[in-house]
């Protein structure tokens, strides 16, 4: 069984996988096993056009539903971006093996709407019988990537061998930069796309997909011709749980607050900042004009933004090498500190899958259990759940100190370096599915699974034991007394710092170093992004490839999921395991 | 023929040494009675000039900015002795790789290197060549320091000198941790020399230099401002093939003050 399907991935990866650079493996070894790459997404390079400066690729995951019904209420899950594997981790802790039959077993007895299982094979129909994809029926489910290349938008199938993007959208006066998705969204509008121009849409992704052109349709327009802010987009994040709020990033350290049902033909005034270096809010005057409010926060370019996954705080990272943790809705600096040296290029929250998990699981019981009940209720004792049981306390960032740093918001500084790449660390994430294989609950032997991507075309994994990060380094100086007490188990080695400032820049002995498990060079360009799903590593260069590297037990159950499936041709034929159709269903 | 940059750079420094050093001389004998002040240190004997002035060596103003002193450690992998020699210097040449960075390749410059095989170290305690360890520390860091990255290098295949095109990328601000110091000195770029063109025996330089606080752009007669992000413009290419040939080659970094300073 593992055969064939290795066979199935071989295939598929040396079509799509060949090696345009020798020297690159196709495969990294880790402890747990063997990250294969599995497909490689890239764009038409030579549609390309740079007119209006330069661009480095990002990508968003972006995980459709069903076409939700209008009048359906959607379930109170807005407050998660994490788009893609809920369904499946959900189903993890319910307890079954295969995770998805699981939950389309739920899904099915609920007759839940929020649920993608259970009517899959409805729409595999569909989409079978219709080949373009500019069909209106066409109902868009998936998990789509988004990236910008020169002065266009593409969308991929993550699930499908295709290399080609199967829609790019090209804007004529500017280049998109960043964008985000929502994929609990309310009225359609989920895709975000913030210009060098300054200027940011809103759009419905399922409406790009449906559409012919190569034109955004059905955009509301925001910081139109640069009315409000004229330097470019650099970050730009839907507030989770925010009704429809969105947070845009500029280079010029301001911060701007949309929401998307406020008119967008009335745009908001400022007062001129006074004091640049420091932080501050305004908010506009006029109740239904968009932004609704300016934080500036810092003199020079804010470079990443990142909302815990609760909504509660917001991360940014700068030019200036500071990374500030705001309490959102009070809007009030919570803390932050320097990096070693240079400026910080990007930013990632921990989030724990197994209390995300478990939230998700509750959400969906009540929605199907009592779907009478009043979502309020509810979801006011579900934050208290949440908001006592997620991990929020670790924020990583990378920078041109070519270090990742580890930050707790517990001692609200950093707590760890990890040395390793050999230039600019563009890229960081928590791998929230990974688990640890010694956790077995007692809580002792904590770790954190986490990856970083550089400009040195590597992507490294890192273990952080939480042992490793409470200890701190103890230092013998030649000749010298040892700087901290060798008996010493404290988690501080210093004073927590006071709330609302900003630490300086630690001495290089000063914070533990931990060293990477495993350091892979996965591009020949410079690396600009990363992103963990449930079954795969994403890594994105600047220039815009994409490649996709698959775990190493996620061949085992596909395989077990899928038995008659390997057994004929993959192409063209209705899938009844949820987990591969839902991978290649366009096909 | 195309000149380099980087020689040009010693030269000027080493020739204004050499007259700052004839004027202190020519001063001295014309007023003897009173000799100039503060401008001439005794730094003692144990510091040769690395051009090789070994009379009473002058502290010049040149001196001030650029020198710098790196220890050359060696341990005898037999009898484990260390010996430890000082060289002064006005700039550090670091081998570059493709997709690196400034940080990178200082920590390269020095990482330990094993002395072995054709290479050995002549111990002068074992009174024979053996094995050893070697590493360069930075003992005393300039207060500008000057990075060379090592673009024109000669390749044995080709017999020829050839132009690395490499992308390293340098940051607007800069630490040294690899110093013998306690605290890390603090840099921040303000000029930076790039060389244009494809290969190592033509081309054209530019330059770029922050004058209060803002970043200039020198071709020739042409002076432009220019924003600060255009200085990653000039990092070199991640790519072998490409068309953009602008590539940094000297940086200035100058010392933000107090070394505790953080």
């Amino acid at each position: 069984m593992i055969n064939t399907t290795n066979g199935m991935i071989s295939t598929s990866s040396s079509s799509t996988a060949n090696p345009q650079s020798p020297g690159l493996k196709t495969y990294f070894k880790t402890p747990e096993g063997r990250y294969k790459l599995h497909y490689e997404k890239t764009h038409l390079s030579g549609l390309l056009h740079s007119a209006h400066g330069k661009t480095v690729t990002q990508v968003t995951l972006a995980h459709l539903k069903d076409k939700p019904a209008p009048s359906t209420p959607t379930a109170p899950t807005s407050s998660f971006s994490a788009s893609s594997g809920v369904r499946s981790a959900a189903a993890r802790l319910l307890g079954a093996g295969n995770g998805s039959r699981a939950l389309s077993f739920v899904g099915g007895n609920g007759g839940s709407k929020s649920l993608s299982g259970s009517s899959r094979i409805g729409s595999l129909g569909a989409s079978s019988s219709s080949n373009s994809i500019t069909n209106t029926n066409f109902d868009g489910k998936g998990t789509y990537l988004i990236f910008n290349a020169g002065d266009a938008i593409f969308i991929s199938d993550l699930n499908s061998q295709d290399k080609d993007p199967i829609k790019s959208i090209h804007f004529s006066n500017s280049n998109p930069i960043c964008h985000a998705f929502d994929q609990d969204a309310k009225d359609g509008h989920d895709l975000l796309i913030g210009l060098i121009s300054g200027d940011v849409y809103s759009v419905s992704l399922r409406q790009q997909l449906q559409d012919v052109g190569k034109k955004l349709v059905g955009a509301q327009h925001y910081n139109k011709d640069s009315s409000v802010n004229s330097s470019r987009c650099t970050s730009i994040a839907w507030v989770p749980g925010g009704e429809g709020a969105f947070v845009v990033a500029h280079a010029d350290g301001n911060l701007y607050v949309y929401e998307k049902n406020k008119d967008g033909a009335a745009e908001s005034s400022f007062p001129v900042i006074k004091d640049q270096t420091q932080f501050s809010v305004a908010h506009a005057r006029y109740s239904k004009s968009n932004p609704i409010a300016r934080w500036h926060i810092c003199q020079g370019s804010i470079n990443s933004i990142a909302f815990s996954i609760d909504g509660t705080y917001l991360a940014t990272v700068g030019r200036d090498g500071f990374l500030r943790v705001f309490d959102y809705s009070k809007e009030q600096l919570v803390c932050g500190g320097k990096s070693y040296y240079g400026a910080l290029l990007c930013c990632a929250w921990r989030c724990s899958t197994f209390f995300y998990t478990v939230a998700c699981c509750l959400l969906r019981l009540k929605s199907i259990l009592f779907p009478q009940i009043p979502s309020l209720l509810f979801d006011i004792e579900y934050s208290k759940f949440l908001l006592n049981s997620i991990d929020a306390k670790y924020i990583l960032t990378g920078g041109e100190d070519d270090l990742v740093q580890v930050w707790s918001m517990e001692d609200r500084k950093v707590v760890a370096w990890g040395e390793g790449h050999n230039s600019w660390v563009s890229g960081v994430a928590f791998d929230s599915y990974w688990s640890s294989p010694n956790s077995d609950g007692t809580g002792e032997t904590v770790m954190y699974r986490f990856g970083s991507v550089g400009q040195d075309t590597q992507l490294l994994l890192w273990d952080l034991q939480k042992d490793e990060i409470v200890v701190p380094l103890r230092r013998c100086p030649p000749g010298g007394s040892p700087t901290y007490s060798a008996g010493s188990q404290s988690s501080h080695w210093d004073n927590v710092s006071p709330l609302g400032t900003l630490q300086p820049a630690p001495s290089m002995r000063d914070v533990p170093k931990i060293s990477p498990l495993v350091a892979h060079r996965v591009h020949t360009e410079p690396l600009s992004g990363l992103i963990f799903t449930e079954e795969s590593v994403l890594t994105v260069c600047r220039e815009g490839h994409i490649k996709i590297w698959i775990r190493p037990g996620v061949v085992e159950s596909q395989s077990s999921n899928s038995e008659s499936m390997l057994s004929t041709s993959s192409k063209d034929k209705p899938l009844l395991s949820s987990k591969v159709g839902s991978s290649s269903y366009k096909q | 023929m195309h000149q380099d940059a980087h020689e040009f750079l010693n030269f000027l420094l080493n020739e204004l040494v050499d007259i700052l050093e004839k004027e202190a001389e020519a001063a001295k004998a014309d007023a003897a009675e009173t000799s100039s002040p503060s401008e001439k240190t005794a730094n003692g004997p144990k510091n040769p000039q690395a051009n090789g002035v070994l009379k009473e060596p002058l502290v010049t103003w040149v001196h001030k900015n650029f020198q710098g002193i790196l220890t050359n450690e060696t341990r005898c992998l037999r009898c484990e002795t260390v010996t430890a020699r000082d060289e002064t210097f006005f700039d550090l040449s670091l081998d570059i790789e493709q997709n690196s960075s400034i940080t990178s390749c200082l920590k390269n410059f020095s990482s330990t290197e094993t002395l072995n095989a054709e290479d050995k170290f002549f111990c002068d305690k074992c009174c024979s060549l053996q094995e050893a360890q070697k590493r360069m520390k930075i003992k005393k860091p300039p207060h500008i320091l000057v990075i060379h990255l090592k673009r024109f290098k000669y390749i044995e295949q080709l017999g020829r000198y050839k132009k690395l095109s490499y992308r390293v990328v340098f940051p607007l601000e800069l630490k040294l941790s690899n110093t013998m110091e306690d605290a890390d000195s603090e840099y921040s770029l303000f000029a930076v020399v790039v060389h244009v063109g494809s290969g190592p025996n033509h081309g054209h330089y530019i330059s770029l230099v922050k004058s209060h606080n803002h970043w200039l752009f020198f071709d020739d007669e042409n002076v432009e401002m220019i924003d600060e992000s255009a200085v990653q413009t000039f990092f070199g290419s991640a790519q072998e093939y490409s068309s953009n040939t602008d590539h940094g080659y000297i940086l200035f970094y100058e010392s933000l003050g107090a070394s505790s300073k953080s």
